[in-house]
């Protein structure tokens, strides 16, 4: 007897489905910010409170709620828009720079991209190799390491269709790898005294989902969260190029489909918030912004990473540290260790030997 | 062997229904045109 499957929710109904989680989203967002408030009123009356900004406070409360509690699933669709406020966020950022600022930085970051690319993809490889990792888990891993963390795993997942048991790993390796850059980066940022832009430049290069990069970069200022956003941005153009390149190669190893249009399959992983960022920018740097009105658009995009930030917090679950197993872990931590210290280096060297700030 | 799939429960379920980036661009286009038009005056911080 055939099973009676669930008619599809209707437009409306799923978009009120959404309307939970984005509240408890918006909700933890205003509490960080809220709390950032009352520890600088408590600390000017002599009060001890935690010195800690907004961006923290978000993921912290949002960190306790999913790992302390268990998220209802009622709030579930309205959490996964976290995606939405990220690149609303990143698009908005676009009014901060100007068009020579994009192609001059921008451009300078592609080259290392290419240079953390090319280095990255082969180290990872030898790791997952030397580790004996399953192959297509080792190329999710250098995929989802070297260019933009989940969203490259799940683009790379229809192109190479690895078993559904590896993509999840390499997925939970990832968010586990980007928790961990959110407590490390910005401590070594201080140790090394390293100014705002190259900080940002930074962790834009290395830390892998689009997600924990903004975050990484404005936990250490707002600055450096925009130009995280900026590398960010430079380092997800080439996910198109990284993940044709494994279908191909998987296709020749008969273990995957032919991809038979190029272009198109190039045009269908190019994240398009892309182009949204470099409109926003355009539009500002022909004047068709006053000063007042470009305020207004940097303001509302830290409205929009707000939300962006306390999904972080809740999509993280701490207990999958050690539900996943430790060789593809250690093979994650190894390949992040190389990828930071080697982006740092090139980073060293633009900034400090290539005279920029 | 450890559970290994449990992991990203929590991924599979926070998909979206929509195309996130056609309606981020959307959504930043038409506040810029409402900021642009003076409709919204200033967004504070």
């Amino acid at each position: 007897m055939p099973t009676p499957t669930a008619a599809p929710a209707s437009r409306p109904r799923q978009l009120l489905a959404l309307l939970p989680g984005t509240l408890l989203l918006f909700g933890i967002g205003l509490a960080g910010k809220l709390l950032e408030s009352l520890g600088y009123t408590l600390r000017a009356r002599h009060i001890y409170f935690p010195h800690i900004e907004y961006v923290l406070w978000a993921i912290i409360l949002g960190l306790l709620i999913s790992n302390v509690f268990t998220v209802p699933e009622i709030f579930r669709p309205g959490v996964a828009t976290y995606e939405l406020w990220l690149k609303l966020g990143i698009v908005l950022v676009g009014a901060k720079f100007v068009l020579g600022d994009v192609l001059h930085i921008g451009g300078m970051s592609l080259v290392l991209v290419f240079i953390e690319l090319a280095l990255s993809l082969t180290v990872m490889t030898f790791l997952g190799k030397f580790f004996g990792l399953p192959p297509k888990l080792t190329s999710l891993l250098a995929i989802g390491s070297s260019i933009c963390g989940v969203t490259a795993i799940m683009a790379a997942q229809g192109a190479i269709e690895p078993d559904e048991e590896d993509t999840s790993t390499a997925i939970a390796a990832i968010l586990t790898l980007g928790a961990l850059a959110l407590f490390t980066f910005p401590a070594i940022g201080h140790a090394l005294h390293m100014g705002q832009q190259s900080y940002g430049i930074w962790t834009g290069l290395a830390v892998d989902n689009t997600a924990e990069a903004t975050v990484t970069g404005a936990l250490y200022g707002d600055v450096a969260g925009r130009y995280a956003v900026l590398a960010k941005t430079a380092r997800s153009a080439f996910i198109g190029f990284v993940v044709l390149g494994y279908a191909i190669y998987w296709a020749s190893q008969g273990k995957a489909a032919i991809v038979k249009n190029k272009p198109l399959f190039l045009w269908q992983k190019f994240p398009k918030f892309i182009l949204g960022f470099v409109a926003i920018s355009i539009l500002a740097t022909v004047g068709f912004f006053t000063a007042g009105q470009l305020t207004s658009l940097s303001n509302l995009s830290k409205w929009a990473f707000l939300p962006a930030f306390a999904g972080v917090g809740l999509r993280t679950q701490l207990r999958d540290l050690v539900n996943q197993g430790w060789r593809p872990i250690l093979v994650g931590v190894l390949g992040e260790i190389f990828i930071a210290l080697l982006t740092l280096g090139m980073v060293f060297a633009v900034y400090h030997h290539g005279g920029m700030q | 062997m450890s559970p290994r799939f449990e992991a990203t429960k929590a991924v599979t379920h926070l998909k979206l229904a929509f195309n996130a980036d056609a309606a981020a661009i959307a959504i930043a286009l038409a506040f810029a045109a409402l900021i642009r038009l003076n409709v919204i005056h200033h967004i504070g911080w």
